[in-house]
């Protein structure tokens, strides 16, 4: 897990671009997928682009039943699997964002799963408010002698 | 790992993985109604049956049910032979005798060549192929809250005594995963009926969109830890509380920041 998606609200200008990048990448069946990414004005022209934040002990993993939710070790992104899904929608009253979502299109439960690795979402964001970048681990400071 | 032959191609495979699921890998199209991966496999709706051998059989051959049957080292299994589809056919054409009003038998059957049943229909017939998938994954949660009732012709699956079924936490997972929609249930005015059984539904205290039921919420906050306050508010009220409480500490450290 050496890179992190990051948000920065400050730079969002509410274009709503990812969520058309969003909705678009996960086309299914010649249709395009609701978006896993919303920008949400909280003030008057400021924006807050909400999408899952890939929690480190995420309760929608917690809360499935049957081991559907896992995280991508490589990407960081706690992944669904369809294969093992109920749509018992645990995850979607669970998840204390609200970033399990319900497809009604698609009839399936979906959550962002980082694009396996390359955001459209970040890749089309004009001002770079969404990034998937490579974090910096800081090794610790080594200890002065003398 | 180990090589089989599948389709006449040399296949790796872990040992003991079931057949089915590297058929499925390896890209092969074959029915399966009672498979699902949240479930263990149990042989039921009997469409997986392929066709397996050994080079020292000498030509001797089994049909066995993928789900079930873990790859060993040598094998030799076919998926489409005549005598695996004529299985096929045979179960299907039960099965419209048995389902006739279940789209998705109609439409296998009609896959492999089945149009009209050569038995008798089953008068009054509901569309339950008796797979136990609702059964297993009740298991799954812990609750097991329904199972077959009677034996023979009469098997049926149900709530014990035909009763509300009092270990029930209306998830609807038995009715989401039924291969043929069996199962019925519906959610009007808060409430949510399955099994006869009602159920109060959280509603979410901003927009009153129903989120999941009291039991369900109960049965998630006692057994897989979550927090009580997470059922509170629906996801879209989330999302909004969330873009507020980021908007709020932006705005102030904008603040702090002139």
């Amino acid at each position: 897990m050496n890179y992190r998606f990051v948000v920065n609200p400050s730079l969002c200008t509410g274009c709503r671009t990812c969520e058309l990048a969003c909705a678009f990448y996960h086309t299914k069946n010649k249709k395009p997928g609701r978006s896993r990414i919303y920008p949400i004005a909280h003030a008057p022209d400021k924006f807050v682009p909400v999408t899952c934040l890939q929690c480190d002990d995420a309760a929608c993993a917690r809360s499935c039943c049957f081991d559907a939710l896992k995280r991508n070790e490589i990407t960081g992104a706690i992944e669904l699997n369809l294969e093992k899904c109920v749509k018992c929608r645990a995850c979607v009253a669970a998840c204390p964002f609200g970033c399990a979502l319900i497809d009604e299109v698609h009839d399936e439960i979906i959550k962002c799963d980082l694009c396996g690795g390359n955001p459209a979402c970040a890749a089309f964001c004009p001002t770079k408010a969404l990034e998937y970048k490579k974090i910096e681990v800081k090794a610790a400071p080594a200890r002065q002698t003398a | 790992m180990i090589d089989i032959q599948l389709n006449g191609k040399m296949v790796k495979a872990e040992e003991g993985e079931m057949l089915l699921s590297i058929i499925r890998r390896e890209g092969i199209d074959i029915p399966a109604l009672c498979d699902h991966e949240a479930i263990e496999p149990c042989g039921a709706c009997r469409l997986c049956m392929v066709e397996i051998t050994r080079k020292e059989w000498e030509g001797w051959k089994k049909h066995v049910t993928s789900c079930l049957y873990p790859a060993e080292d040598g094998l030799i299994v076919n998926t489409h032979t005549e005598q695996v589809m004529e299985i096929r056919r045979t179960i299907l054409d039960l099965y419209l005798a048995r389902c006739p009003n279940s789209k998705v038998i109609q439409k296998l059957a009609e896959e492999h060549g089945v149009v009209k049943t050569s038995f008798e229909k089953i008068p009054d017939a509901d569309n339950c192929i008796m797979c136990y998938a609702c059964t297993r994954i009740c298991e799954v949660l812990g609750r097991s809250a329904i199972s077959a009732v009677y034996r023979g012709h009469d098997k049926v699956i149900a709530p014990p005594f035909g009763e509300e079924p009092p270990d029930c936490i209306g998830c609807l997972s038995c009715a989401m995963i039924c291969p043929t929609d069996v199962i019925p249930w519906q959610d009007e005015n808060g409430v949510r009926t399955i099994w006869k059984k009602k159920f109060d539904m959280i509603a979410c205290e901003k927009c009153g969109k129903e989120i999941i039921t009291r039991d369900f919420a109960d049965y998630l906050i006692s057994s897989r830890n979550i927090p009580e306050d997470y059922f509170k508010i629906c996801d879209d009220c989330k999302r909004i509380d969330l873009a507020n409480k980021m908007g709020s500490i932006i705005l102030q450290a904008e603040e702090a920041a002139l």
